[in-house]
């Protein structure tokens, strides 16, 4: 795949390629023939003004003692010639002969002119030396080839540079179309430009842009408005369970199932919460102001965490390279990303295991890897891995699996790329790229 | 101690209601805005909970009217909204506290306690619990004289089991109260189990805890009676 701007300066060339060399094969062709019909104007123009030179001082001044008149100058690039002849018909044409003057044979393109004085009959001969002619075209060719080329590399240079000013806002329409992971970050201003099919383009864009937020905006208000129905009778339930389960005389068979009960409602509790964190997340409900260091959170959830590692004799530990203060953010929800991330790779790791943190900075951008030597992910489920309700895993452990789509909502709303790399048996490291000003 | 609950959703009342009766509060129930500010303008309550999502009455209105009406009563606000910003305007708004539906009512509980305790600046007495002392004023557990080391964490669970004695607590409650209800992924985590068992093993290095049960298939219960038995 080419870019457009490739391919016009490629087209571009080419075609003044092909040109130059056409010209240049027809250019000796087109060089003759200019240059006979020059000659050829040149010869009748020596004739007139021979034939008016003698109507002036008459013919007998030419005609000597052999009955011929010749003139050459010097170099034998041109003559004249004038001899009395008897033939019949009259001539009047330019042809192409070879003369042997001085024993050397030089071309000549001549032209032959019959005419009547006295009723004797003279034919006059004006030559040039088409020595003479190729040696012009030679000079011609001398000059105009570089000239030629240098015409090519200068329209080529102004022509490239001109399409890619013409072709600058299609440029500007590729970079708004980069790394929008919500249509609601669509920049709409309009791109500035003069060309109607990228006007068109845009506005297309833009109209298309606006439709999808607006229905992303409408799926996102129906989850919190459902989500926040739902809480109602979940309210509603978990208070009553929890009146029967205060009962003194509740029997504990009956306590053990009231308690499972709740233990179902929360589960359903979770994954609304969930549900309506995401889509509060998604329409911009919480506010990015907060500065804080990463190194601080990841040792809280560190040491939130590690009772739970200990365990599960699994051995959690942070590594430290570099810190990074990260503004514009809203603490909580790294918080919450962070820690579904470490608390996933804990829950997949078995006992004996690590899962580390490392915070580094290892070119502009700063890098938190967590990995773990779990169970790896096979290539499937690594592509499921952040989808919201993924077809869960029997083997996938506890949790809503929720968590992980949670954390990737964040990370989209905090502008940080997440890569995964695992292999199977091996293990799984979770990366979060900052993106370069944070 | 008085209190007003405004809630439209009728069950939700009855439940709350008759929790806090049992805890020997007296009850008021409300289910929409005019009734609340009526009931306002008449009695003199000591808390009112104030869910902010009524269907006739903007919630922070009436919570500014309240305000003006019974200004010695603490409010304490239910949503299910739970969006940040409907939390700080009814803290501004001089709102004692900010609960999220759905709740534990345990946890309601503790959080009426808590303002009470604030507002009539009631020193907490130090609880005997078996060999050790919590002094809640401190925040320290002692335990023949030497102050038993505990993280943050485990310190707010223990007293927070105390505050409750005589009720089984289960995870999720002893959870949210915790760590808040932001990381929801876990409703079957042993997250607490571990705490609990650190906390005994912390504990027991200094003195035996048979105050501090496990409630088989429900949760935890700290039982101060059981000592006088």
């Amino acid at each position: 795949m080419l870019r457009l701007q490739t391919k016009l300066s490629l087209f571009n060339l080419i075609s003044k390629l092909i040109f130059t060399a056409l010209f240049l094969v027809f250019m000796p062709y087109i060089m003759e023939r200019i240059n006979l019909r020059q000659v050829d104007e040149d010869l009748i123009q020596k004739r007139e003004q021979f034939i008016s030179l003698i109507s002036d001082i008459g013919i007998e001044p030419f005609i000597t003692s052999d009955s011929s008149f010749g003139s050459f100058n010097i170099i034998k690039e041109e003559f004249i010639s004038l001899e009395m002849t008897s033939v019949d018909e009259d001539f009047n044409f330019i042809e192409e002969t070879v003369r042997d003057i001085d024993n050397e044979e030089i071309e000549y393109r001549v032209l032959n002119y019959t005419f009547e004085i006295d009723g004797q009959k003279y034919l006059l001969e004006v030559g040039r030396s088409l020595a003479s002619i190729d040696r012009t075209e030679r000079n011609i060719i001398r000059v105009i080839i570089p000239f030629l080329f240098l015409i090519i590399i200068i329209t080529f240079l102004t022509d490239t540079q001109y399409t890619r000013y013409i072709l600058l806002p299609l440029e500007k329409i590729k970079k708004k179309l980069k790394r929008i992971p919500d249509p609601s970050l669509f920049d709409r201003r309009p791109v500035i430009t003069s060309t109607s099919d990228f006007r068109r383009l845009d506005d297309a864009l833009c109209e298309v842009m606006e439709n999808l937020n607006n229905m992303f905006q409408k799926e996102k208000d129906i989850t919190v408005n459902i989500s926040h129905e739902l809480m109602t009778p979940i309210s509603v339930l978990r208070s009553k369970l929890e009146n029967l389960m205060m009962k003194d005389e509740t029997d504990p068979e009956v306590s053990s199932k009231i308690e499972d009960s709740l233990r179902t409602l929360h589960r359903l509790q979770s994954l609304v919460n969930s549900l309506l964190l995401i889509a509060r997340i998604e329409s911009n409900q919480y506010l990015k102001e907060e500065s804080f260091k990463i190194r601080e959170i990841i040792d809280e959830i560190i040491s939130e965490l590690s009772p739970v590692a200990e365990d599960a004799s699994i051995d959690l530990s942070g590594n430290y390279e570099s810190d990074c203060i990260f503004s514009k953010a809203n603490r909580s929800l790294i918080f919450s990303m962070f820690y579904n991330v470490v608390n996933n790779a804990i829950k997949n790791t078995p006992a004996g295991g690590k899962v580390t943190v490392s915070c580094s900075h290892p070119n502009d951008r700063f890098i938190v890897t967590i990995s773990d030597t779990g169970k790896g992910l096979t290539s499937e489920q690594k592509q499921n891995l952040f989808s919201r309700f993924r077809a869960r895993d029997k083997n996938s452990g506890e949790g809503t699996g929720i968590g992980l789509a949670i954390a990737k909502t964040i990370a989209d709303f905090h502008n940080i790329e997440i890569k995964v790399e695992s292999e199977i048996e091996k293990g799984t490291t979770f990366s979060f790229i900052f993106s370069e000003n944070s | 101690m008085n209190v007003l609950i405004v809630e439209d959703e009728k069950s939700l009342a009855r439940e709350i209601a008759e929790f806090l009766k049992s805890e020997k509060f007296l009850c008021d129930i409300a289910n929409t805005g005019t009734e609340a500010s009526e009931k306002i303008a008449i009695n003199l309550y000591d808390f009112v909970l104030l869910d902010l999502g009524l269907p006739d009455y903007n919630g922070l209105d009436l919570l500014k009217e309240a305000k003006e009406l019974n200004s010695e009563a603490s409010f304490i606000i239910l949503t299910a909204r739970g969006a940040v910003e409907d939390k700080v305007r009814g803290l501004d708004l001089g709102a004692d506290d900010y609960l999220a539906k759905p709740f534990a009512l345990i946890e309601l509980l503790s959080r009426i306690n808590a303002v009470a305790r604030r507002k009539f600046n009631i020193t907490s007495p130090d609880i005997v619990l078996g060999d050790f002392t919590m002094q809640v004023q401190a925040r320290r557990l002692m335990c023949m004289g030497k102050e038993v080391e505990l993280t943050r964490k485990e310190y707010d669970l223990l007293s927070y089991l105390v505050l409750n004695s005589g009720k089984v607590l289960n995870r999720q409650q002893l959870y949210e109260h915790i760590w808040g209800n932001i990381l929801d992924d876990q409703y079957d985590s042993n997250f607490i189990d571990v705490h609990i068992k650190n906390l005994r093993k912390k504990l027991n290095l200094h003195a035996p805890t048979p105050w501090l049960e496990t409630v088989r298939g429900v949760g935890y219960r700290v039982n101060t009676m059981q000592e006088e038995d």
